[in-house]
């Protein structure tokens, strides 16, 4: 197999969208192009365009949405295929980008993701994202991500011990690391005394799932990201020395959350990192930082851990003594992670890479991890039942 | 006919699904026959949601999650504010959402009857 890498990288501003869908994508795909040092135009060079969309048929009524972009670009006559995965739809689709590479059928690949949410109202928005749980056994009965979060998280508190202040812990930390973030939805760090300890916690941060809060939730986000994956066969063809990519994991759990025999556990997320990290012939150790899907505080706690990054049950340890942030041992969420970045579904997974490849590229500016090397995303779809894995490798 | 809740169990190896597969886990069977699901279980985890998805008209509802005696572990709405972990409840079968032109039942859950 060829060796694949990213050579560019585009981001919109998260927060809500002056434009369409597929504008929004082409602004996000354009900035990635220019930074690769792509030409746009009759001889643009890129084989393959995949976007990745959870909701543009459901939120937007739009469908084939790749095949929209190629159009707005005129990346003609491109391959163009729309990727759905639920909210690991972005990941997905820089997954088969990889493939598309690494098979040999092309030599560059653009990936864009992207998620047009705030056109619809907040009950919308949630009835939306409850669609990927299963019909019968959980929607029906009116069962959102928020439900199974706030159910997931009393367990761990109980058997775990984890405090509702180490969720707000990791609230602050991410919001704080967005404020070096521009292209961050939320650019303010609310009070830890605010929104757990004062009296008025309650009414400032009230229960939104409990015993999750609404500073335990990520915001509804429009925007979109996108990179340009090329053979590193090429790699001189570019403006940029691309970033590798060193490994993909991907596994799947049980629909259903309540079969799951250990409830606490995240089997597709141990499954898919572990996976990674044997195709990068990488150990949790070698992770330099790192960005988990933070939809819920709950889930960066118990996605480091099962990601190997700390022992099972004690994420939330690390996160006490200051670990996971910028500074730390292992940064986690240096763009402010789902929680302060913002979450358009179909965008996140490949708004990971993008943070990714600016640490190892040394331009992620404020929130620099100094010398990183190695860096893991974890996407997470359904409530963990489809996860994606991915590490970056900086070339030496 | 009044609405009733199923497990299904693998007739080549008696392992018990819910909601229904095509396939068994464990041996890959395609045969299950229904088992009621009713009676008493034990509430595992719970959450009250305060943002609602289209459709309730609440400000709130209870859900948890319900393992019954023979080990099927189900999802449900709770029809009591007085939660625990580890709780005896038991399982009615009643409306969880309001739809056009049909409803969709599943398990509510109370609290059981002091033994």
């Amino acid at each position: 197999m060829r060796k694949v890498g990213i050579a560019g990288v585009g981001h919109t501003k998260f927060g809500r969208s002056e434009v369409s869908l597929v504008d929004m994508l082409a602004l996000a795909a354009l900035e990635a192009l220019d930074d690769a040092g792509i030409r746009t135009g009759r001889r643009h060079g890129v084989d393959q365009v995949f976007v990745a969309s959870m909701g543009a048929g459901i939120l937007n009524r739009q469908s084939s949405v790749a095949s929209a972009l190629v159009d707005t670009l005129n990346l003609q006559p491109a391959m163009a295929e729309t990727v759905e995965n639920g909210p690991a739809s972005g990941a997905s689709a820089v997954k088969l980008g990889y493939m598309a590479i690494a098979s040999g059928m092309c030599d560059v690949a653009l990936v864009v993701g992207g998620e047009l949410m705030r056109v619809v109202t907040g009950w919308e928005a949630t009835d939306f994202v409850a669609t990927m749980l299963h019909p019968d056994a959980e929607y029906a009965y009116g069962l959102t991500l928020p439900a199974f979060a706030g159910m997931f998280t009393r367990l761990y508190m109980d058997k775990y011990g984890v405090t509702e202040k180490d969720l707000a812990m990791v609230a602050v930390k991410n919001h704080e690391h967005a404020m070096h973030n521009p292209v961050a939805h939320i650019q303010l760090v609310p009070s830890f005394h605010a929104i757990i300890e004062d009296e008025d916690a309650p009414v400032i941060n009230p229960y939104v799932a409990e015993p999750l809060r609404v500073y335990d939730v990520c915001p509804v986000s429009d925007g979109a990201a996108a990179v340009v994956l090329c053979a590193m066969d090429l790699a001189d063809r570019f403006r940029k020395k691309p970033v590798r990519i060193a490994g993909i994991g991907q596994a799947t759990d049980t629909h259903v959350v309540a079969e799951r025999e250990v409830p606490t556990d995240l089997l597709a997320v141990r499954l898919a990192a572990q996976r990674a990290y044997a195709m990068a012939g990488l150990k949790p150790e070698d992770i330099d930082v790192a960005e988990l899907h933070d939809a819920f505080t709950i889930l960066e706690i118990a996605i480091s851990e099962e990601a190997g990054l700390f022992p099972k049950g004690e994420g939330h340890l690390a996160v006490r003594r200051g670990e996971t942030r910028v500074g730390g041992r292992i940064p986690i969420n240096t763009s402010g992670g789902l929680k302060a970045k913002g979450h358009p579904l179909g965008a996140t997974g490949v708004s990971q890479i993008v943070e990714l490849v600016r640490q190892l590229r040394g331009e992620a500016g404020g929130r620099q991890v100094e010398g990183a090397r190695h860096g893991l995303a974890v996407n997470f779809g359904g409530f963990g039942n489809n996860v994606v894995a991915t590490i970056l490798s900086k070339e030496e | 006919m009044e609405p009733g809740m199923y497990a299904y169990r693998c007739t080549a190896c008696g392992k018990l699904f819910h909601p229904a597969r095509a396939v068994c886990r464990e041996c890959g069977g395609r045969e299950f026959e229904a088992v009621p699901l009713e009676g008493e279980g034990t509430l595992l985890t719970y959450t009250r949601v305060y943002a609602l998805p289209e459709g309730y008209m609440k400000p709130w509802l209870g859900f948890g999650i319900v393992e019954f005696p023979n080990g099927v572990r189900v999802s449900g709405q709770m029809n009591t504010e007085d939660l625990a972990v580890g709780m005896k409840v038991r399982a009615t079968v009643g409306t969880v959402k309001e739809g056009v032109g049909r409803d969709y039942y599943g398990f509510i859950f109370e609290k059981a009857a002091q033994a």
